[in-house]
C-alpha cells in the first residue's frame, strides 16, 4: 500500500511549521522530509523539535547534502536524533543543488562519488564502527563516535539524472525521485531498477518515492497559482531535453528563467503555463489530484511525496490530502 | 489581560468555529517575531494533544491570536457574535 510522505521548507517559523507538522501526522502521514537549505531555518534544530512534537511519523532531511556539510556531521546529528525518536529516523541524501553550492563557493566535484561515499562513511559511523576511509572526495582517519548508537539508520537518495538514480538503487534502503509527471517517474524508476539488478537486490526491498511539487484546492485557479510559483523555478532550472519531453516551449521557460534572474516575480509566474504545470507539479482539486497520483502509482513508486507549495493554504491543503485524498488509497 | 475570563463569554457550541478561526489567523500572521516562545510551545503542546478546543486551549489561542493580530481576533470574535469578549480586548487594548 502506498505511504504518503510530506515536505516542508523551513523558511517560516518553526511552530507554524509544527502546527502542519502535527496537522500531518494525524491526517495519516507517515513520512515528513525536512527541506535543508542554508537560506532556512536550520534542518536538525527543525527536525528536532518535530521529535518531540511526534510521536509515530518517520521523519529525515530531505534532502542534505555532502558538500555542505561533512559526511561524519551528517551521521552524528542523525544518529543523535535517532536516540531521541528511536526507529523513526531516516537520511534523504543527494548531491545537492549547484546554484546554492556556488552562492558559498562550494564545488560540487564528482556528484556519484561524494553522494556513494558519504552514505559509506555515514553508514559505518552510525554502525558504531572506527572508520578509517579513503575515498576520491573523502578521507577519515579512524573517525568514530564516543557514544553508543543505535544502529543502521535508512537512506534515501535523492535523484533526477539516470546515473544518480541508478546509483540510488543499488545503494539506497530508498530512491527520492525528483518528479512529478508519470513520464518522468516511469523513466526514473527504470532507470533506479539498473540499479538495483546490478547490486542483486530485488525492487520491493527498496521504498521509492516520487517527491512531487503539489498543490490542492477545491478551486482549481487557486491550486494552478500556487503551484505556479514552485513550477515556474522548475521550469528553470530544467535542461532542454526535459522541457522538450513535455513539448514545452524552451524560449518560454528561458524568458521565466531571466524574470527570476531579475526578480520580477510578476513576470515569471505568470508566464507559467498550464502545460507547465502539468509537467511539472501534481496539482488540482482533491479529485484531480487522486487521478494524478493513481497514474505515477503505475510506475512502481511505494511513497508519494506531497511537496512544497502543497496548496494555497497549507493547513486546508493538509486536510483535504488527509480526509479526501489518503482514504482513497488506503480504501 | 484575563484570558480566563475571555473564554467564559464564548459558548461551548462555539468555541470549535472559534478555535478554527484562530489557528487560521495565527497562521496566516505575518507578525511571527511577536509570538513568545513560551506561548508557541504551549500551543503545539495543546494541539499535539488535540486538545485546543477545551477552555483552557481557548485561552492559549486567544492570547496568541490577540499578541500576533489583535483586530483579526476581534473580527473572528465578532462574526461568531461573541461581542462581549470582542468588547472586553477593545477595553483592554485601549486603557
Amino acid at each position: 500500500m502506498v505511504k504518503f510522505g510530506i515536505e516542508f521548507v523551513p523558511r517560516e517559523s518553526y511552530w507554524k511549521i509544527m502546527y502542519y507538522v502535527i496537522q500531518a501526522e494525524r491526517g495519516g502521514f507517515s513520512n515528513l522530509w525536512m527541506t535543508d537549505h542554508f537560506i532556512n531555518r536550520n534542518v536538525y534544530a527543525t527536525l528536532t523539535t518535530a521529535a518531540m512534537f511526534t510521536n509515530k511519523i518517520t521523519f529525515g532531511p530531505g534532502v542534505t547534502n555532502p558538500y555542505m556539510v561533512n559526511p561524519v556531521f551528517t551521521a552524528q546529528a542523525i544518529a543523535t536524533l535517532d536516540e531521541l525518536a528511536p526507529g523513526r529516523v531516516v537520511l534523504g541524501m543527494g548531491p545537492g543543488d549547484k546554484t546554492t553550492l556556488d552562492s558559498v563557493g562550494v564545488e560540487m566535484q564528482k556528484p556519484l562519488a561524494a553522494v556513494q561515499e558519504s552514505i559509506d562513511i555515514i553508514r559505518r559511523m552510525v554502525s558504531g564502527e572506527t572508520v578509517a576511509y579513503q575515498g576520491e572526495v573523502f578521507r577519515t582517519a579512524g573517525a568514530k563516535f564516543v557514544f553508543k548508537t543505535r544502529g543502521r539508520i535508512p537512506v534515501y537518495v535523492g535523484a533526477q539524472g539516470p546515473k544518480m538514480l541508478a546509483l540510488a538503487g543499488k545503494i539506497g534502503d530508498g530512491v527520492l525521485i525528483n518528479a512529478s509527471h508519470p513520464k518522468d517517474v516511469e523513466y526514473a524508476v527504470n532507470c533506479v531498477k539498473e540499479g538495483v539488478t546490478a547490486a542483486g537486490k530485488k525492487y520491493s526491498e527498496i521504498d521509492v518515492a516520487a517527491y512531487t511539487s503539489f498543490s490542492v484546492h477545491e478551486d482549481i485557479n487557486k491550486a494552478n497559482k500556487a503551484a505556479a510559483r514552485a513550477v515556474a523555478f522548475i521550469v528553470a532550472g530544467s535542461p532542454p531535453q526535459l522541457l522538450e519531453r513535455h513539448e514545452i516551449d524552451v524560449k518560454k521557460a528561458e524568458e521565466i528563467k531571466e524574470a527570476l534572474k531579475a526578480n520580477d516575480w510578476g513576470r515569471a509566474f505568470s508566464g507559467v503555463t498550464p502545460e507547465m504545470i502539468s509537467a511539472f507539479s501534481v496539482c488540482g482539486t482533491p479529485d484531480t489530484c487522486i487521478e494524478r497520483i493513481a497514474d505515477l502509482l503505475k510506475s512502481g513508486i511505494s511513497q508519494f511525496v506531497v511537496g512544497s507549495p502543497i496548496g494555497a493554504n497549507v493547513r486546508e491543503a493538509i486536510k483535504l490530502v488527509s480526509e479526501k485524498i489518503i482514504p482513497h488509497f488506503k480504501a | 489581560m484575563d484570558y480566563d475570563r475571555l473564554v467564559s463569554f464564548i459558548p461551548a457550541a462555539k468555541r470549535e468555529m472559534l478555535s478554527d478561526k484562530l489557528v487560521d489567523v495565527i497562521l496566516a500572521s505575518k507578525n511571527d517575531e511577536k509570538m513568545p516562545s513560551r506561548l508557541a510551545n504551549t500551543m503545539l503542546q495543546y494541539w499535539q494533544r488535540d486538545v485546543l478546543e477545551s477552555e483552557s486551549g481557548m485561552a492559549v489561542l486567544l492570547e496568541a491570536a490577540i499578541t500576533l493580530e489583535p483586530e483579526k481576533a476581534i473580527g473572528a470574535l465578532n462574526e461568531l457574535q461573541v461581542r462581549d469578549a470582542a468588547e472586553l480586548i477593545k477595553a483592554t487594548l485601549t486603557s
